[in-house]
């Protein structure tokens, strides 16, 4: 598997064939003597901005932290283990429900879409 | 029979989205102003989105993936950046000329100001995305779509020379007003290979559920959808030659002359038939913009999409397609000319093409995507001369447009 051509920015699913977002960024752990490996896959804001630069990575996790509190001052992360290459795409075994990577998506419902009528 | 039925209503819808207020103001103005000779413009536009339409329709069938997707997924975020806001804010532009178009017909019909107009219409598109169905709105609305037909009857009926016809479908030097003439021919393309078609039309091939076996039904409905939304976009240049040139009109600089195209072939209903055309194609055309941009934001950052869903089955989707509607009706309801929006827009859209034609190189010939179907020579050929073109519109259309445009 090559990571910046079958990892990176690819849709990721939940067991539920939910489209929970991209893979925004990968984490890998190096190892002496042994080559990287890869431990988990993030989502989000946070991660999108530091590939932007270090700078907007900054504003992003300042911003996330004053909107969302402490819960979303990190990337959401998902361990490789859970994660299974499709070819295409990458599925999870989790549940976007579990996780706070929807949180904004759930408060956007709650508080502004879910109150418009016919919704 | 079924896949018979298929390919007519994919023609149908198709034609619905070809033709929207940029083609027909584009066309009209280049029939008032050059006769036939510019035809050609229209004709090259035609070729190129039949391509563009065609591989984007397949790469959805067999990758069920959209373009959007595609380029985010193939180019990494860094690159799809530069689409992603590009697209964003030329389809804003697009999206509210559209409404500047239907606001325009209903002060048409009923004499009170288009911008009164402007914040009803959009939240009457905002209706029909939010209640809905993709179906519902990718037949329903076309198919009211085909009214605008009448201006090829129209074209017929005031028996044109043929031969000068064909004869302005192949390109040749103006006479006069040559920045003029660039303008209106690099606004005529950008107005017929237009983003968001094709991007929608990836979209629609999944709301649909495409897969390899709809290849066929794609290439005829690309070719025959596009040719028919360019015959009729070839018949408002006819009508414009014939009708507003006669009549001393050269400039067509304000919507209200428009409508006196009609008006000699089919007397009053002319008008009616004028004012419902409008109406409807730009109205049919605003709906497919606000979805597009929804897609594209949707599909660029991997949430769930889908028209057919609940909006509180997809809050963030839904979001954007409201915001983008109402954002999109304020420069309308703050008398912004729709006209020049619209000459404008279309402008612009042609600047901004090497950004989204390019990745259809890469994504037609990459075989995780496309299997076994990926671009033949001719396909490539075309995609490589649709760059070419795309690149010297997107450095001469605005110098034209500041020298010679209206």
């Amino acid at each position: 598997m090559e990571l910046m051509r079958d990892l990176l920015d690819k849709q990721v699913f939940d067991r539920r064939r939910v489209k929970i977002g991209k893979v925004d960024g990968v984490v890998a752990e190096l190892r002496r003597g042994k080559p990287p490996r890869i431990v988990a896959i993030e989502l989000g804001s946070i991660t999108l901005a530091r590939r932007l630069g270090a700078r907007p990575g900054e504003w992003m996790a300042q911003l996330a932290t004053r909107v969302g509190g402490k819960r979303h001052a990190e990337p959401h992360r998902i361990a490789w283990k859970k994660a299974q290459d499709n070819g295409l795409d990458i599925e999870c075994d989790i549940e976007v429900g579990e996780t706070s990577i929807f949180a904004w998506q759930d408060w956007l419902r709650d508080h502004v879409i879910g109150r418009i009528p016919g919704a | 029979m079924k896949k018979l039925l298929e390919i007519s209503l994919g023609v149908v819808t198709s034609v619905g989205g070809f033709l929207e207020v940029g083609s027909m103001a584009t066309a009209a103005q280049a029939g008032a102003a050059f006769g036939f000779q510019l035809i050609w413009a229209i004709v090259l536009g035609t070729i190129c989105i039949i391509f563009l339409v065609e591989m984007a329709g397949r790469f959805a069938a067999m990758s069920h993936h959209t373009i959007s997707e595609g380029i985010r997924e193939r180019f990494g975020f860094n690159v799809f950046l530069w689409p992603l806001l590009v697209v964003l804010l030329v389809n804003f532009m697009v999206l509210s000329a559209e409404i500047g178009g239907v606001a325009i017909a209903l002060e048409l019909a009923t004499g009170i100001g288009f911008q009164w107009w402007a914040l009803p219409v959009a939240l009457l598109a905002w209706l029909l995305l939010w209640k809905g169905t993709f179906g519902f709105i990718e037949k329903g609305v076309s198919v009211l779509g085909l009214v605008t037909l009448c201006f090829v009857v129209g074209s017929v009926m005031l028996k044109p020379d043929w031969t000068a016809v064909a004869g302005g479908a192949v390109p040749s030097l103006p006479a006069h007003d040559a920045i003029n003439y660039w303008f209106m021919a690099s606004s005529i393309l950008g107005a017929s290979i237009s983003p968001y078609l094709f991007m929608f039309y990836s979209s629609g091939a999944i709301e649909d559920k495409w897969d390899e076996s709809h290849l066929g039904a794609n290439r005829a409905i690309a070719g025959l959808g596009m040719t028919f939304g360019g015959t009729i976009s070839i018949g408002v240049l006819i009508v414009a030659a014939l009708v507003l040139a006669t009549r001393g009109i050269d400039q067509v600089d304000d919507y209200h002359q428009l409508p006196l195209m009609l008006i000699p072939i089919f007397g009053f209903w002319g008008f009616v038939l004028f004012v419902a055309s409008l109406a409807i194609a730009c109205f049919g055309a605003a709906l497919e913009v606000g979805l597009q941009q929804a897609y594209l934001v949707a599909q660029g950052f991997g949430w769930t999409w889908g028209e057919d869903r609940k909006p509180r089955d997809d809050p963030g989707f839904s979001a954007v397609y409201t915001a983008s509607l109402f954002l999109a009706a304020i420069p309308i309801v703050l008398g912004l000319d729709p006209l020049r929006l619209t000459i404008f827009s279309m402008a612009v859209t042609a600047a901004s093409l090497p950004l989204t034609v390019v990745p259809f190189l890469f994504l037609l010939n990459d075989e995780r995507y496309v299997g076994e179907h990926r671009n033949g020579i001719i396909s490539n050929a075309a995609v490589i001369f649709i760059i070419a073109l795309a690149f010297v519109l997107a450095v001469v259309t605005i110098p034209l447009q500041i020298f010679g445009g209206t």
